[in-house]
């Protein structure tokens, strides 16, 4: 008989965690191929939400062993042939099942709140599986140590982003934002698969591990470096929706809401988190950091003016969100991953309650218009309380979620450059400026027609978005609990009352401009607005620059292959068999054509051999 | 041995051909299923004959035949021809099951298993001569399926292939002729001629006839026109038959006769090749961005696909020689599975154009299963980790990269444009509101089913364990790579093993 102690789950057990999403996949297929129809297919959802929680408990159990030990590896040897050598290793420390407890715990909240938002929806079977392949690949990265490994589960993402965008794949505008996402993502993910090649024969290892150990005794030549960190960031800059690859994110607020609550908070976290851990080799070439700072700051404060400009409700939260991870982005590039990687965890909190909050005022008003809503205050407590709480939690203004990292972000680039403060600021205020916006017009002034009879929604969207408001909340309290609450020194209560200012003056201003009587609904100036709200006409800048001249390009080399290549072949070396189509043997005639080929060859071949004397004897 | 795998289906092929035609519906087919299945039975029989550890030629059978000729029958297997013997097994078999119901099946199955005969003997062959035998009987049945039971141009298009690969043959026999006259071996015998290499301007001069031959059998731009001709107008098994086998005749060639019997030339030239390499993947891939045809975009993203296999022959480390085939059986795969399902599509929409069909995914009037597949096979040829088409280009690329960085990074642009053309294929064809061609389809089950279903259980199968199809390839790969392979994660040195391999870049 065996003892408890062997029945214990030990750290070996982490390899598990990837699996119960994926085996959620796995068994939610029957209902999502259509295969079981009698029961509906909520069992799918049901199974994989109990997977989910079956994961959040064992990472919770495994973080509670490790907590506070060193870092454990563990490797398995996957595929060697020849040279290569690719080890799938884990990582196990706080850091990592911490994260994975994170990412877990949102998808289970998801998944709750996704039966009751897809309800009625016959594809809520396809919607579990899809969510299960998400989240285990989300675990996966967590958890690796490699990668190779985190390449191929980043690219996982990106299948899974395209079937979960292309949900609704009846729909034109669905179609196309599937596709946009993929692509955006996928050009993304190739030039990190360059990065991936190319890093892999410099170094000889893949382990995020190996590569940090290489990256501080390598003399690598600094172009080959500069050009090796600009492709590892590039899968990352897709998958965070950064500029200038960021406008997939906007489209893919067409995938249904549980789905966007998940994407904008941990999708997203989960490319930042690999840019995080490759961090070591991206300090390599200061070009790489540079260009990290630059496209980080652009789309920091770019996310937030476009953001201010849209009137659909996901879309500016989802510019946000690009805004948000361009922080993210800043902070690597400064050397600072280990702050990256707390913004990110706690940008993500407050984004997901902000997006529970946006899938329940669509759910029972059933549009995301901004212009069409209005005056829902009384109606639903608990979306205003989520909404409320969310936006507080994003910005720097009461001390919760992302207020406890900015200060510290703000409080370290005083230091190494004030610029970046200066940035911080700017997009703490514009976010504040329209949360504040966004909270007018949905919530004050006077009821709609789609407003007017709105109720609050049931428990089963309510429940997931009272835990995260609650859990907001208690930020403060968590984080002095778990030991990471600053020290209070006074230049840091400089910083938190500089973004403080910066965030009551931006509110101050929205509700200034649109907590009054009148609705306004766009910016003052129209050429401004257009501007914004076209994304600074990224769309198009991408059809003028990269579909377009590609397009051509394909359209002529296919006019040659037709008109030239095809044309000069048969023509100069074949001229005499083809008449075009003109060749009117019957079978047989044919038949007699092809022996006779085979007679003329036998022929040739022996009177060629019958020429060499010495050939006859010759095996 | 390896005369079984000859002989089965050529023994299958003249029974069938013996069995009258109006002798009972479907015993031609269930005869040839049975033929096919002993074809594939054996070609797995020879898995477990095999011993992975050793790197040269097993299993050898040799029996002179006309020796005055030099004409010797030598067959034998090593680690690069015996997962295209177990492939071919398993296409020949799929094909004919996916043949279902056609007009004239004596005939039919009986041509179909003479081609396979004649590719298992090529694939065999350790003697020119005989690989050349090999090489020219494949042709007349295959022109005879395409000419038959093709489409509506199908005249022209099989013509045009069989004057294409009679030109490439009569190159091939040319090559095969010098080297066997210059060498003081006088033998046409792979062994004997390896043992003998030929100074250099010889083996450039004997490279070109061969490489021409190979690159119109391949094809490589610009001899691949008869291909998209071929394809478009084979049915659906025969499509499966040239993508999945015919295609890799030539890049077999590419490692049997360039790398291993001119190796001084090969190494030569591996820059130009390379580069012919990216020509190859980036005109194949734009060419399939623009094609409205479903099966036309098949047969360009074949093209460009063969163009990573000529890069890694080109680099010739072990690693890259193992990549190259496995992305022979990794394309194998999955551009039978894809013509079999564009097939189906065909068949149940009767039309392939990518104007008219729209939204077949839809669960109750489309085809969600097919649909469902084909999304998975172009995620593989695409390159989505866990599939095999990844790891296999994953693994060229690699070992690809330290002789030609360049051209592998540019090759690589080719996996993001095959992503993007598949998927523009599939958001156009199963996305989307039904179009009336899709309401008005009659939906009737095909026998491109079951094979779609193993294929892609193969896909995954292989993706998620690559060790399944690498083991067999390695200590060959290692017997044939260059003697110096830049290997720089064992030299130690990185920034300065480099060198070579950056130098080639100016």
């Amino acid at each position: 008989m065996a003892g408890f102690e062997d029945w214990a789950i030990g750290p070996e057990s982490a390899w598990w965690l990837p699996f119960y999403g994926w085996v959620g996949t796995a068994l939610a297929l029957p209902w999502a191929s259509g295969w079981i129809k009698r029961s509906g297919p909520r069992p799918a959802a049901y199974l994989n939400i109990l997977l989910t929680f079956a994961a959040l408990a064992h990472g919770l159990w495994l973080l509670r062993q490790v907590w506070g030990r060193d870092p454990q590896i563990l490797n398995y040897l996957w595929f060697r042939v020849a040279d290569l050598d690719l080890t799938l290793s884990l990582e196990v420390s706080s850091l990592t099942l911490g994260t994975v407890v994170w990412f877990s715990g949102l998808s289970l909240l998801a998944q709750i709140y996704a039966l009751g938002y897809l309800d009625k929806d016959w594809g809520l079977g396809r919607f579990a599986a899809l969510m299960g392949f998400f989240e285990g690949g989300m675990t996966g990265i967590a958890l690796s140590d490699s990668l190779f490994f985190s390449y191929a589960l980043l690219e996982m993402l990106t299948l899974s982003t395209y079937l979960l965008v292309g949900f609704w794949y009846a729909q034109p505008l669905v179609v196309t934002a599937a596709r946009d996402a993929f692509l955006t993502k996928r050009v993304g993910d190739l030039l990190l698969l360059m990065g991936v090649v190319a890093v892999s024969n410099f170094s000889g290892s893949l382990t995020f591990s190996g590569l940090r150990d290489w990256a501080a005794t390598t003399s690598l030549d600094p172009t080959w470096a500069a050009l090796m960190g600009l492709a590892l960031i590039a899968g990352p800059l897709g998958k965070c929706a950064q500029f200038p690859l960021h406008l997939w994110l906007d489209e893919a607020m067409e995938a249904p809401n549980p789905a966007s609550i998940l994407r904008n908070s941990a999708v997203v976290a989960a490319g930042a988190f690999v840019l995080i851990k490759l961090q070591p080799v991206l300090s390599l070439s200061p070009v790489t950091d540079g260009v990290l700072v630059v496209i980080g700051t652009i789309t920091a404060i770019g996310g937030s003016l476009v953001a201010l400009a849209q009137i659909d409700l996901k879309r500016t939260f989802s510019y946000s969100t690009s805004a948000y991870l361009g922080l993210v982005f800043a902070a690597v590039g400064m050397g600072q991953p280990d702050l990256a990687l707390e913004l990110l965890l706690l940008h993500g909190l407050a984004k997901a309650l902000l997006f529970m909050g946006v899938g329940s005022l669509i759910y029972t008003t059933a549009t995301q218009d901004l212009t069409e809503l209005g005056g829902l205050g009384g109606r639903m407590p608990a979306t205003l309380a989520a909404f409320a709480v969310g936006s507080l939690g994003m910005v720097a203004l009461l001390p919760l979620g992302c207020f406890w990292i900015l200060i510290r972000l703000a409080l370290v680039y005083s230091a190494l450059q004030p610029a970046l403060m200066g940035v911080l600021l700017l997009v703490n205020g514009l976010t504040a400026l329209n949360l504040a916006r966004v909270f007018g017009l949905v919530f004050l002034g006077s009821p709609q027609p789609k407003t007017r009879r709105a109720p609050e929604v049931g428990w089963l969207m309510a429940l997931p978005m009272v835990i995260l408001t609650v859990q907001t909340l208690l930020t403060p309290w968590l984080l002095w609990r778990w030991g990471f609450y600053p020290a209070w020194i006074p230049e840091l209560q400089q910083m938190a009352a500089l973004l403080a200012a910066s965030g009551l003056l931006g509110a101050g201003v929205g509700a200034w401009l649109y907590w009054g009587g009148r609705r306004r609904l766009r910016l003052p100036w129209p050429e401004l607005q257009d501007l914004l709200a076209q994304d600074f006409y990224t769309g198009q800048l991408y059809q003028a620059l990269l579909v377009q001249p590609v397009s051509a390009l394909s359209r002529g080399l296919e006019w040659l292959d037709r008109n030239g290549v095809d044309g000069l072949v048969n023509g100069v070396s074949l001229a005499f068999w083809f008449s075009g189509e003109a060749l009117k043997y019957t079978l047989s005639g044919r038949m007699q054509l092809y022996v006779l080929l085979i007679v003329i060859g036998v022929v040739v071949v022996t009177a060629w051999l019958l020429r060499s004397p010495h050939l006859g004897l010759a095996y | 041995m390896l005369s079984l795998l000859v002989g089965i289906p050529l023994l299958g092929s003249i029974l069938v051909g013996l069995i009258p035609e109006r002798a009972g519906k479907g015993l031609h087919r269930t005869v040839a299923l049975g033929f096919g299945l002993a074809l594939l039975g054996l070609s797995l029989g020879l898995l477990l004959l095999f011993d992975p550890q050793e790197g040269g030629v097993q299993l050898a059978e040799r029996v002179a035949w006309i020796p005055q000729l030099g004409l010797v029958y030598e067959l034998g297997v090593d680690g690069i021809s015996l997962p295209l013997v177990v492939m071919t097994g398993l296409l020949v078999l799929i094909a004919l099951w996916a043949s279902g119901q056609v007009e004239r099946p004596r005939l039919y199955y009986s041509l179909v298993l003479l081609l396979a005969a004649a590719i298992a003997g090529a694939f065999l062959a350790q003697n020119l001569l005989l690989f050349f035998l090999f090489y020219e009987v494949e042709l007349i049945p295959l022109y005879l399926l395409i000419a038959i039971w093709g489409g509506p141009r199908r005249t022209y298009a099989a013509t045009k292939f069989l004057v294409y690969t009679a030109v490439s043959g009569i190159l091939l026999l040319i090559g095969f002729f010098g080297l066997s006259w210059l060498s003081d071996a006088h033998s046409f015998s792979y062994t004997v001629l390896q043992a003998h290499p030929l100074p250099l301007p010889q083996q450039l001069l004997l490279l070109v006839p061969i490489l021409l031959g190979l690159a119109i059998k391949i094809p490589l731009v610009p001899f691949h026109t008869w291909l998209p001709d071929a394809h478009v107008e084979a049915s659906t098994p025969i499509s499966v038959l040239l993508a999945g086998l015919l295609l890799k005749l030539g890049t077999y060639g590419l490692v049997r006769f360039g790398l291993q019997l001119l190796p001084a030339a090969w190494e030569q030239a591996g820059p130009w090749l390379a580069s012919w390499a990216v020509a190859n993947v980036l005109y194949g891939s734009l060419n399939a961005l623009v094609q409205q045809d479903m099966k036309k975009l098949v047969a360009y993203s074949s093209i460009a696909h063969m163009g990573y296999i000529l890069l890694a022959t080109a680099a010739a480390t072990p690693l890259s020689l193992v990549g190259s085939v496995f992305q022979m059986v990794s394309h194998g795969l999955i551009s039978s599975l894809l013509f079999l399902l564009v097939g189906a599509v065909y068949a149940n929409t009767g039309t392939r154009d990518l104007k008219l069909l729209r939204g077949l995914l839809n669960p109750e009037r489309g085809l969600p299963l097919l649909g469902s597949l084909m999304v998975l096979g172009v995620m593989a040829s695409g390159g989505t980790p866990g599939l095999v088409g990844f790891i296999a280009e994953f693994t060229l690329f690699r070992g690809s990269f330290p002789v030609f960085p360049l051209q592998t990074l540019l090759c690589m642009v080719g996996t993001g444009l095959t992503a993007a053309y598949f998927l523009l294929m599939v958001n156009r064809v199963f996305f989307g509101r039904l179009s009336e061609v899709a309401i008005a389809m009659q939906r009737h089950a095909t026998g491109e089913r079951l094979p779609a279903v193993v294929l892609a259980s193969l896909v995954v199968v292989l993706g998620l364990q690559p060790a399944w199809a690498t083991h067999w390839v390695e200590s060959t790969a290692a017997h044939l790579a260059k003697p110096v392979a830049l290997n720089l994660a064992e030299a130690g040195r990185p920034t300065t093993a480099f060198e070579p391999g950056f130098s080639s870049l100016r």
